[in-house]
Formats: structure tokens, C-alpha cells, sequence
């Protein structure tokens, strides 16, 4: 076995454990920190599959913006274990959510053995996603795409804004009223 | 030696994680993050699938994924962060009424 092959089982044992975390802990806090260790984790895996740009990417953007600004709105609200977790009386649904996520993870390995076994054994490539070769594509293949991409956002931008200032307004009204 | 299969049967494992995540939690803020492991888990297969298919394609779609991910969280944050100054909790079944 190589060293990356260990590194694989090392990061896959750490991706697994931390999502795992996001979905069974009861204090926000918490799952948006495990969550942030996921994502470490699945970089790394990125980035053992040669894939820098993404990996990066996916760390400054992620771990860098997203989750900040998740533990931004989980202390805003000031959302303790107690008040966001009432005890579950949806035992049902939760039977029904466990019975749901088993299934589909038996029939996908169901379906990646047979996909694996039509056909011959694939050696990884020797592409490397670095800065420079994903930067040639983005730019010339893809730049149509990428552009709107940046319209995306400003429609986002313009979401927000208006949620919030609806917020706003509609709170004065009722310090009006 | 690693192969494709060890990449997608991680990412299902993920995924369905998410799954489960998504169907038990009635916490929308818990709901949100569980999306992001379902996003998560799909960026995983579609790297594995661009190294061992020898195309770039796959990471570029991991790019814009990102990308409106990163979108999707700023709205459903704010819709988050709304609900709460209107109805003063983030539990999805309080939300029975269709009009505020």
C-alpha cells in the first residue's frame, strides 16, 4: 500500500466522521464547525486526486466565506442547544429519513459494483488541475458560462438587499403601529 | 492502490449522510447545512470522475457549483435570518401559514 493510499483512508475516515457530526450534534455550533472540518478533509482529498485549483477554491470559498458566515448567523440568533433542539416527537419521520438515506446507500453501491464490473480497470490519468490549465479552459471554452456566473451573484446581491431592506421597512411599520 | 470505486462509494456514503440529514432535522439552519453534503459529496464524484477520465470538464463543473452554492447560502441565510425576526424561531414546522 502507498502513502497515498493511506492518506485516502486517513482523509476519507475524517470526511465521513465530521459529516456524520454535522447531522447527529445538537448545538449549531457545532455542526458548523464539523462542517468546516469536512470540507478541510475533502480538499485534501482534491487535492490527492490532483485537483489544486478546485481544492483551493473550495477551501477559500467554503471554509473562508460560507461557513463564517454560517456561525455569523448561528450567533446572531442566538440559537442555543436547548431552544433549537426540542425533543424529537417525530420518531416516525426520523425511522422514515434513517430507512430513506440506508436505502439509497445500498442501491449506490449496488450501482457503482456493477458500474465498476461492465467495465476494464481505469488507471488514473496524469491531468493536473493546477491554475494555469483550468485557467485556459475557464477562458476560452467556458467563457460564456463564466460571466454569468458573475451576473448570478449580482442577482443574489440584489436578493438580499431586497429581503433585508423588506425587513427593515416592515419593522418600522410596526414600531409605527 | 485507489480506484474510482473507493472515491464514489465515499461520496455516496456522504450523500446519503446528507440524505438523513436533510429528512430528520427540522431545523432549517441544520437542513441547510446538510444541503451543503449533498453539494459536497456531488463535487467528490465529479473530481474522482475527471481524474480517472483524463478531462477537465468535471473540475470546472466542481468551479460553478461552488460558485452557486455560495449564492444559494447568502439567500437562504437571509430567508433564515428573516424568519426568525418574524416568527422568533428557526423550527421548519412553524411555518403552517402561506401568508405571513
Amino acid at each position: 500500500m502507498s502513502i497515498s493510499s493511506y492518506f485516502f483512508y486517513f482523509f476519507a475516515a475524517v470526511l465521513v466522521t465530521a459529516s456524520l457530526c454535522v447531522v447527529l450534534a445538537r448545538n449549531p455550533l457545532y455542526n458548523v464547525l464539523s462542517l468546516v472540518v469536512a470540507i478541510f478533509s475533502l480538499s485534501s482529498l482534491f487535492v490527492l486526486l490532483e485537483a489544486y485549483f478546485v481544492g483551493i477554491i473550495l477551501l477559500l470559498v467554503y471554509a473562508g466565506a460560507v461557513l463564517v458566515f454560517f456561525l455569523f448567523v448561528v450567533m446572531c440568533l442566538n440559537l442555543n442547544a436547548e431552544t433549537s433542539s426540542p425533543p424529537l416527537e417525530h420518531g416516525r419521520l426520523r425511522v422514515l429519513g434513517w430507512t430513506c438515506g440506508l436505502s439509497f446507500l445500498s442501491f449506490f453501491i449496488l450501482g457503482v459494483k456493477s458500474f465498476l464490473a461492465a467495465q476494464a480497470a481505469v488507471e488514473p490519468s496524469s491531468i493536473r488541475g493546477t491554475i494555469e490549465t483550468i485557467g485556459k479552459i475557464l477562458f476560452t471554452d467556458y467563457l460564456l458560462p463564466f460571466e454569468l456566473t458573475s451576473l448570478l451573484l449580482l442577482i443574489g446581491v440584489f436578493g438580499i438587499v431586497s429581503l433585508a431592506k423588506g425587513a427593515l421597512s416592515t419593522g418600522t411599520e410596526e414600531a409605527d403601529q | 492502490m485507489i480506484t474510482l470505486g473507493h472515491y464514489l462509494i465515499l461520496s455516496g456514503i456522504i450523500f446519503s449522510v446528507g440524505i438523513v440529514g436533510v429528512t430528520t432535522n427540522r431545523n432549517v439552519l441544520k437542513i441547510l447545512l446538510s444541503l451543503e453534503l449533498l453539494l459536497a459529496a456531488s463535487n467528490l464524484s465529479f473530481v474522482a470522475f475527471s481524474k480517472f477520465n483524463g478531462d477537465y470538464t468535471g473540475q470546472l463543473i466542481v468551479f460553478f457549483v461552488i460558485l452557486v452554492a455560495a449564492a444559494e447560502v447568502a439567500v437562504g441565510l437571509a430567508i433564515i435570518v428573516l424568519m426568525y425576526r418574524r416568527l422568533a424561531t428557526i423550527q421548519a414546522d412553524d411555518l403552517k401559514e402561506l401568508k405571513w
